[in-house]
């Protein structure tokens, strides 16, 4: 469902995502694992049509991002990097006026709202305003927004970014839950999480792809070296090998 | 293109326009900026209505192209340079709709809000009808002139705010391009342009070509010609037609 063939992004002179290569089909959740600045939020704003690959080509549902942008957008549910709400909305106004951008109206609109509202559980904050929210209910709220139109490609950027312990636990399963016909791609600079809620890790320094592996290879992997799977990674991200 | 795209296009338009809308209100800007006008633009007429004690409107139309280069940029200026600075504006644009909808449905709640300024000072035409007989086609011409000078200048002010993501710089930006616009119609300022170049007769070809003066004049005078028609509309369009350029040059 995500195809990133050859993708470069470049600001100038600076290579921001250098020659990415991946594939997410339905049923796959995948953790966007780097440090920051390492080009995670710059290939989820190349996916969601915000910025154009300088070269390169990524088709989101069999839609390419360049040419068929309105037919991706449709398509994806997308929790920006910062999550920036509308911040004098109420927050039932905000999830409508998502909803309808989105397409939705009426029974069907309301239904999705309710549902999104019951698995976010938000049903607190629907008449405060989002400024009023906590940021542990702005994240919920953000991706509440993104799932509002029952997307068949979810991109989420540091979702887990405000939540407790518990919160992020409820998360995973709600994600889990979510992904049987879709394809979820998730970004994170924290290992437990993306460990604790994907199957498959990217992980990406300085604009390039250093790793795509499945957990339990690189579990494998590390235990082969002894090494913890933290160590492993961090081996993969200091560009000390591990073949993956 | 298909009624259904046709469909899409234009609630696309709404919904972001009912969102702008109901931010003015919810934000109290509204409130604020009716009143205030409502305030200074009664404030005029008065002024001139006791000056002159003449039963018509043309003092009140000739002093607002003085007032609105400060007031519309107030309403503009945040329409996308406060997106930029909440960041909110990868949200919205990452929406399935064109940027030329998102563009559109603030136009409208900003040009409905234009509407309730003028609205509010509808009791003057109604207190000279009761105290006399007013010329209501002059009175139509004047504000037709008033709703194509708002709609430039919304459009104008827009356009400004897609360039910064600071209020204040894009209600400067305005205020200034605004009354460039205006003082190109002024007759001293043209003469004093022309003395400065006068091979080039710049002040008069700046009022003939780049000014809103002479097209805004000749609705209050209640000559509805086409040139001021084409030059509001053309403006307009050709402001906000701009503006989703400059966000869709923003992605690359």
């Amino acid at each position: 469902m995500i195809v990133v063939e050859n993708v470069t992004k470049r600001y100038g002179s600076f290579t921001a995502v250098d020659d990415v290569s991946f594939r997410i089909g339905a049923g796959e959740i995948v953790g966007f694992l780097g440090p920051n600045g390492a080009g995670k939020s710059t290939v989820l704003k190349m996916l969601c049509t915000w910025l154009r690959p300088t070269s390169g080509k990524i088709t989101v549902d069999g839609h390419d991002v360049v040419t068929d942008a309105l037919a991706v957008r449709r398509s994806l549910g997308y929790l920006t990097e910062h999550n920036a709400l509308y911040e004098t909305m109420r927050v039932t106004a905000f999830i409508n006026f998502v909803g309808k951008l989105r397409g939705l109206s009426g029974k069907l609109l309301d239904q999705r709202r309710e549902w999104v509202v019951e698995q976010c559980t938000i049903a607190e904050v629907m008449h405060k305003q989002v400024q009023e929210c906590s940021k542990g209910y702005r994240q919920r709220i953000g991706v509440a927004a993104a799932l509002i139109h029952d997307p068949r490609v979810i991109l989420l950027d540091e979702p887990t970014h405000g939540l407790d312990p518990i919160q992020v636990v409820a998360f995973r399963d709600f994600i889990r839950g979510l992904s049987r016909d879709r394809a979820i791609l998730f970004s994170s600079h924290n290992l437990s999480e993306v460990a604790t809620i994907s199957e498959r890790l990217l992980v990406i320094n300085r604009g390039q792809l250093l790793a795509d592996a499945s957990l339990e290879d690189l579990n494998l992997k590390a235990a082969d070296i002894g090494q913890t799977l933290e160590e492993t990674v961090l081996d993969i991200v200091r560009g000390q090998g591990v073949s993956t | 293109m298909t009624r259904l795209a046709r469909v899409g296009l234009w609630r696309g338009v709404t919904v972001v326009a009912g969102r702008e809308l109901g931010n003015y209100f919810d934000s109290k800007i509204a409130y604020v900026y009716t009143i205030a006008f409502v305030v200074m633009a009664n404030s005029i007429f008065m002024n001139e209505f006791f000056l002159t004690g003449t039963v018509d409107m043309t003092g009140f139309f000739d002093l607002m192209p003085l007032l609105l280069p400060v007031f519309l940029p107030a309403v503009t200026m945040r329409l996308w340079a406060e997106e930029r600075k909440q960041r909110t504006i990868e949200m919205l644009l990452t929406m399935p709709i064109r940027p030329i909808q998102a563009v559109i449905g603030k136009y409208v709640a900003a040009m409905l809000l234009y509407t309730l300024f003028l609205v509010g000072s509808l009791p003057i035409v109604i207190m000279l009808a009761v105290l006399g007989e007013p010329d209501l086609g002059l009175i139509t011409g004047g504000y037709l002139g008033l709703i194509g000078f708002g709609a430039m200048f919304l459009a104008l002010g827009m356009f400004l705010s897609s360039l910064s993501s600071d209020q204040i710089v894009a209600f400067i930006s305005t205020t200034v391009v605004g009354f460039l616009f205006v003082l190109s119609g002024n007759d001293r300022v043209v003469a004093v342009i022309d003395g400065l170049f006068p091979a080039l007769s710049l002040g008069t070809r700046l009022y003939e070509a780049f000014s809103v003066m002479p097209h805004y004049d000749a609705f209050v005078r209640g000559v509805v010609g086409l040139p001021a028609v084409i030059y509001f509309c053309g403006l307009s369009a050709l402001f906000l037609w701009i503006n989703a350029m400059v966000l869709e040059r923003h992605r690359a």
